[in-house]
């Protein structure tokens, strides 16, 4: 009777065991298909969640000065602004990747218009209402215009622009070689002074960070645009490379990279290149005007005191564009948040806020630039009177996502030393060709 | 040894009853009679604790791994769902083709044997010597068993720095001793190796700790008996000692050899990003690559399933080999 009992009980207990664990399994996967839902139902009907990278220094700042104008404008729209840091943007574009795929999307998240919108392929919503309303169509330079639409219709809205193709310099390290900055107007010159400074300073030449490959895939951008011009830079990005132009920049590379750059470049990074400068290490270096940023933040370090600016020998009157933007995913936890949200993004008052911080420019044309300083002011007049704005190779505004790690791949196996001119050249024709 | 027997006895009863029973009990059939008489007789009464670890490691890990499998052959990219009704083997054929998978493929073989094989030797040498009843023993297997706690985040940065072609410390040594600089980060011919040195000293001292274990297994006796018979230290070692350290070597490689596979975090903090310098590309960095940096999901899993089957060609006869000696 005990032994009947027990044996009751216990096949009870298996039953109630299977019976759990089969709810717990029903439960996970309704979970994993519910929390969208919920996420987006109760959770996220008004929440407004923005994912960056803005993480460290300039970036975090630039951050807080746009959460904070955002809190002035729109004081009812609760909002979580979550900045997700590590190497570059891989680690903010995995958890978006993630995120899309799992049908989670956030608000909104930073990343690159052009191109760069086909790998969101399918998972971009339309933000047309919020450009017609704002009239971002007549403020907004007309690259952004373009290239925030993807398939016909906008899918996000541009906060700043940031340029390519500039040279910085120390004052004082090229004054000891006897180096006129301005007067290099060809990748020949910049060679040249190179090899000045080389041989009448102690300094390296020019400072390289190439622990990623990125630095090199946009020196290569910025020196084809500046040695063989505006139409074959546009046209290998269009995808009809001439083959003579990829290797003449290539060979022009070689010997940059070859000869005048620091023995550690392999083992560092941006930072610690651009490090070089502020400590007189160094003559030159070639990056995004976001380098100039550290030199504000460095003491003692004064702008045209000691250290200046050129545009990329060769492409004078040229401004690589570089957008920072936020895109709008379909989906949308929080559309009327997000459009309140697109709406700021494109305002003067973001703008201002954001790009004084950041060290970029607004992508506006009607901004009263009087808060920045006198380097973005520069930028910010180049930028209007710009003969060409072509899009740039690294950042997603000229090449797909997927063509951009062919290229970086191509880099790191054929061009990071030892240096293969001929390998690296088809790899990049291969690449961009359609 | 006697799990083994216990085994083989259980499964010629399960046959044996299972053909009386068919015969003796059609009459009062029950389903859960039926499964005790086929797997044992408690089947179902221990269900309760097998039965939930068993589906939700089935779901989570194989039912994972199953899935993972399917994508690799589907053409799944970008976002949406994968499509499931045209699978064939095209992403393999791909990898074949691509010669940074190959070359991710090499450096994943020779970081595997390489590490293995070196961690090893360095990590007996080690337990050797501090077996030999020296004074502050209990320090040094602390200091050796230290950088094995650290986390790969952190290791990867001390060696990125010692790295260093200007101001590292290995290279101001190297200098020192009046020899060039290397570049051991930037070298696409070094790099790997540099790196398994890095892996090397972090995990000799795990080595260590397993072959310790072993060395204290061995009875005084056997050191006594050599010693009486006239061998040498080396001799005694070599014949006496290391053979009976099978065992340890075993599971040491194991778990060494599955680490080498995941060097991943380390490549990845090393440069912070998910590309390792030229010449340090493995398997595990390639697929995050893949699936995270381009979208190519099916390409991604059918990187990964390599990898999958790397591991299960080292567990696999270990495990083998652990069931054969009745231990599992």
């Amino acid at each position: 009777m005990t032994d009947q009992d027990k044996r009751l009980s216990r096949r009870h207990f298996v039953g109630a065991t299977g019976a759990a664990t089969l709810a717990g399994l029903a439960g996970c996967s309704g979970g994993g298909d519910g929390s969208d839902g919920s996420d987006g139902g109760d959770g996220g009907g008004n929440t407004l969640e923005v994912l960056h990278a803005w993480t460290g220094g300039d970036g975090a700042r630039a951050a807080e000065a746009l959460v904070s104008a955002f809190d002035e404008e729109y004081p009812d729209v609760d909002h979580e602004f979550n900045p997700i840091g590590g190497g570059g943007n891989q680690n903010l574009d995995a958890v978006v990747a993630n995120r899309l795929q799992n049908s989670d999307p956030p608000s909104s998240f930073a990343n690159w218009p052009g191109p760069n919108l086909q790998r969101y392929e399918g998972v971009l919503g339309e933000v047309g209402d919020v450009w017609e309303s704002e009239g971002f169509e007549d403020v907004m330079v007309e690259e952004a215009v373009d290239l925030h639409q993807y398939d016909g219709a906008y899918r996000g809205v541009p906060l700043g622009s940031h340029r390519l193709n500039c040279l910085f310099y120390n004052t004082s390290v090229v004054e000891e070689a006897g180096v006129d900055p301005d007067s290099l107007t060809s990748v020949s010159a910049l060679i040249d002074a190179l090899e000045t400074v080389q041989s009448e300073t102690d300094a390296i030449p020019m400072t390289h960070g190439a622990s990623g490959t990125w630095t090199t895939t946009q020196l290569f951008a910025s020196t084809m645009l500046g040695q063989e011009g505006y139409d074959a830079y546009m046209s290998f990005i269009d995808g009809s490379p001439d083959e003579a132009a990829v290797r003449a920049t290539f060979e022009s590379l070689a010997e940059i990279l070859g000869n005048y750059i620091n023995d550690d470049a392999s083992s560092i990074g941006l930072t610690e290149s651009n490090q070089n400068i502020i400590e007189g290490n160094a003559a030159f270096i070639h990056q995004g005007n976001w380098a100039a940023g550290a030199y504000r933040n460095a003491e003692d370090f004064a702008y045209d005191e000691d250290w200046g600016f050129k545009t990329y020998p060769g492409s004078e009157g040229m401004y690589m564009l570089h957008f920072d933007s936020f895109l709008y995913p379909s989906d949308n936890p929080s559309p009327d948040a997000t459009e309140q949200f697109m709406a700021f993004v494109g305002s003067e008052a973001a703008q201002v806020a954001f790009n004084q911080y950041k060290g970029s420019i607004p992508t506006r044309t009607d901004v009263d630039m009087s808060q920045f300083g006198p380097y973005l002011q520069e930028t910010q007049e180049d930028f209007a009177s710009a003969d060409e704005r072509p899009p740039n190779l690294q950042h997603g505004l000229g090449v797909p996502s997927e063509t951009m790690t062919t290229l970086n791949d191509v880099i790191s196996s054929e061009f990071s030393g030892p240096y293969n001119v001929d390998a690296a050249t088809e790899g990049f024709v291969d690449a961009v060709s359609n | 040894m006697t799990r083994n027997t216990d085994t083989g006895d259980d499964s010629g009863d399960a046959v044996a009853d299972g053909g009386v029973a068919e015969g003796g009990q059609r009459s009062g059939f029950s389903p859960i009679a039926a499964l005790n008489e086929r797997f044992g007789s408690d089947f179902v009464e221990s269900s309760q604790f097998w039965l939930p670890p068993f589906l939700l490691v089935g779901l989570f890990v194989y039912g994972a791994i199953i899935w993972n499998l399917l994508i690799s052959l589907t053409d799944f990219r970008g976002f949406g769902t994968p499509d499931y009704g045209d699978l064939d083997l095209q992403m393999y054929s791909r990898a074949l083709a691509d010669s940074g998978f190959i070359d991710a493929a090499i450096n994943t073989f020779i970081l595997l044997v390489g590490f293995t094989l070196v961690t090893l030797a360095l990590g007996l040498g080690l337990a050797i010597l501090i077996d030999r009843n020296i004074r502050f023993e209990n320090t040094f297997r602390t200091i050796y068993l230290l950088p094995m706690s650290l986390s790969f985040v952190v290791t990867a940065q001390f060696w990125a720095w010692m790295f260093n072609f200007n101001n590292g410390v290995i290279n101001i040594v190297i200098t020192s001793l009046g020899l060039g600089r290397v570049d051991w980060i930037g070298n696409p011919d070094i790099v790997l190796w540099a790196v398994m040195f890095a892996l090397m000293w972090q995990f000799a001292g795990y080595a260590m700790v397993v072959f310790l274990a072993g060395l204290r297994a061995i009875p005084n006796e056997h050191y006594e008996a050599a010693k009486v018979d006239g061998a040498s230290t080396v001799r005694m070692y070599w014949r006496v000692i290391i053979p009976q350290l099978k065992g340890s070597t075993i599971s040491a490689s194991v778990v060494l050899m599955v680490f080498a596979l995941k060097a991943f975090d380390f490549l990845y903090s090393l440069v912070g990003g998910y590309r390792p310098p030229n010449g340090a590309d493995i398997l595990a960095t390639k697929m995050v690559r893949e699936a995270y940096a381009n979208l190519n999901w099916a390409y991604a899993s059918a990187v990964a399933i390599t990898l999958f089957l790397m591991t299960l060609g080292i567990v696999g006869p270990y495990l083998y080999y652990q069931y054969n000696r009745g231990n599992l």
